[in-house]
């Protein structure tokens, strides 16, 4: 088992290119991460992966495990099925992709249509509604919850604890942001001058996504389209020193 | 719920966009998703999208079932299937063919300002979206009391199952209906 740490070496891990890229059938792919998305609730479907593929069945490494979660977080879309369809095609091409994205969400959909089937047929009683509204008022809490963690670090008040978390065998799954954002103990570069202007852009950045399309509704794909490229081009000409 | 051919192309065209800007994760466009459900093109009430919404949580695996729901709701199976492909296939594309030219990319300068600048963005709209759905006419007090009850909890201990929260947010709820 690999143990070394993640996310600290910028170049392509050497002993990815000694793990063999076929030592899981399409259908054990399939299964596998059918398996993943029927056991994870709550959204940290991505540290279950991490668990069976790089814990346990140990089929890619450490350092190109965190690539991974680094590009399923850039490009568009829901990011554990962007790690999915990664891990497929470096296992076993393009219909790995395809068998390991299909694996991800079939079964969690149909429990979902099941859920909502039964929800219209017994879901007029008013205890019922009370369930479900009490359902979504905690997983609105997950969600600022997950929110807030990644905007804590992103602002300089975020601790190195959320890192050890992640990188213990715990049961338990780290969310998602806590798995990208606490890779590293934020004291390395709290003093930093250009670091505190940085932070200042940042949350003004937060902010203005916030207000913007959750308070004022303006229209999300043009209000994304103009702040991104503003966000990114600030990160590019005053890079943070972090990594 | 008439499957007709015009419903299935707006689903479609709905929710293929999204799947291409949704930054940080399908959490991200629940503002817009609401948005477009609700407002836009009437396929629920704003009751039906929180509770779909809570159905999505609640089920298993990725969160982002929410679109699937709408799909569903909105024109049956064949909505679903669509607006299955048509949120997730265009975002998985993407990254298939991403996937074979990052590894040129990795520890460049730019791939660095990339994944620095899309952090703020997509931070700012979970925010908006968790707003989004609080702000809705069927939400009460005791939705923001539960909600940031939740989020306290789960920051001050991100080892209890977040399943745990939200079976207790139901209990509460439940409860707190039985004695009002």
């Amino acid at each position: 088992m690999e143990n070394e740490p993640t996310g600290t070496s910028a170049d392509v891990p050497a002993h990815s290119g000694d793990v063999p890229t076929a030592r899981v059938t399409l259908l054990e792919l399939f299964l596998l991460f059918s398996q993943l998305g029927l056991s994870s609730f709550g959204g940290a479907v991505s540290a279950w992966v991490h668990r069976a593929f790089v814990e346990r069945r140990e089929l890619i490494g450490e350092a190109e495990f965190a690539a991974a979660l680094g590009l399923a977080r850039i490009i568009p879309g829901a990011n554990v099925v962007n790690l999915a369809v990664m891990l497929g095609h470096r296992l076993r091409g393009a219909a790995g992709a395809i068998a390991a994205g299909l694996g991800l969400i079939l079964g969690p959909t149909l429990v979902a249509i099941a859920l909502m089937i039964a929800y219209r047929r017994w879901g007029g009683s008013p205890g019922s509604r009370a369930l479900l509204e009490g359902a979504a008022a905690a997983s609105v809490g997950l969600l600022i919850a997950m929110g807030l963690a990644a905007g804590a670090y992103l602002i300089g008040i975020g601790t190195k604890s959320e890192r050890d978390d992640v990188s213990s065998n715990r049961h338990h799954a780290p969310s998602f942001w806590s798995m990208i954002f606490f890779r590293k103990p934020v004291s390395t570069f709290r003093d930093h001058a250009l670091w505190t202007w940085r932070n200042a852009a940042n949350t003004a950045l937060i902010g203005a996504v916030f207000i913007l399309i959750g308070v004022l509704h303006f229209r999300m794909v043009p209000t994304v389209l103009v702040l991104t490229p503003a966000s990114i081009a600030l990160a590019y000409l005053f890079p943070l020193p972090r990594d | 719920m008439p499957a007709d051919a015009k419903t299935l192309a707006t689903l479609a065209l709905v929710f293929a966009p999204l799947s291409l800007v949704s930054v940080g994760g399908g959490s991200s466009i629940i503002a817009e998703m609401q948005h477009q459900a609700v407002a836009v093109h009437h396929w629920t009430t704003q009751r039906e999208f929180t509770d779909l919404f809570a159905i999505a949580r609640a089920a298993p695996g990725p969160g982002m079932l929410l679109a699937t729901l709408i799909g569903f709701i909105t024109a049956g199976w064949l909505g679903a299937v669509v607006v299955t492909l048509a949120f997730f296939l265009p975002s998985s594309l993407l990254m298939y063919v991403t996937v074979s030219i990052f590894n040129r990319w990795r520890g460049s300068t730019w791939h660095r300002a990339i994944e620095a600048g899309l952090a703020p963005i997509a931070i700012g709209l979970i925010l908006a979206g968790a707003f989004a759905v609080l702000t809705t006419e069927g939400s009460g007090v005791l939705a923001w009391v539960l909600a940031l009850a939740v989020t306290v909890f789960r920051m001050w201990r991100p080892s209890l199952h977040p399943l745990v929260l939200i079976g207790l947010g139901a209990a509460v709820f439940v409860v707190a209906h039985t004695f009002a």
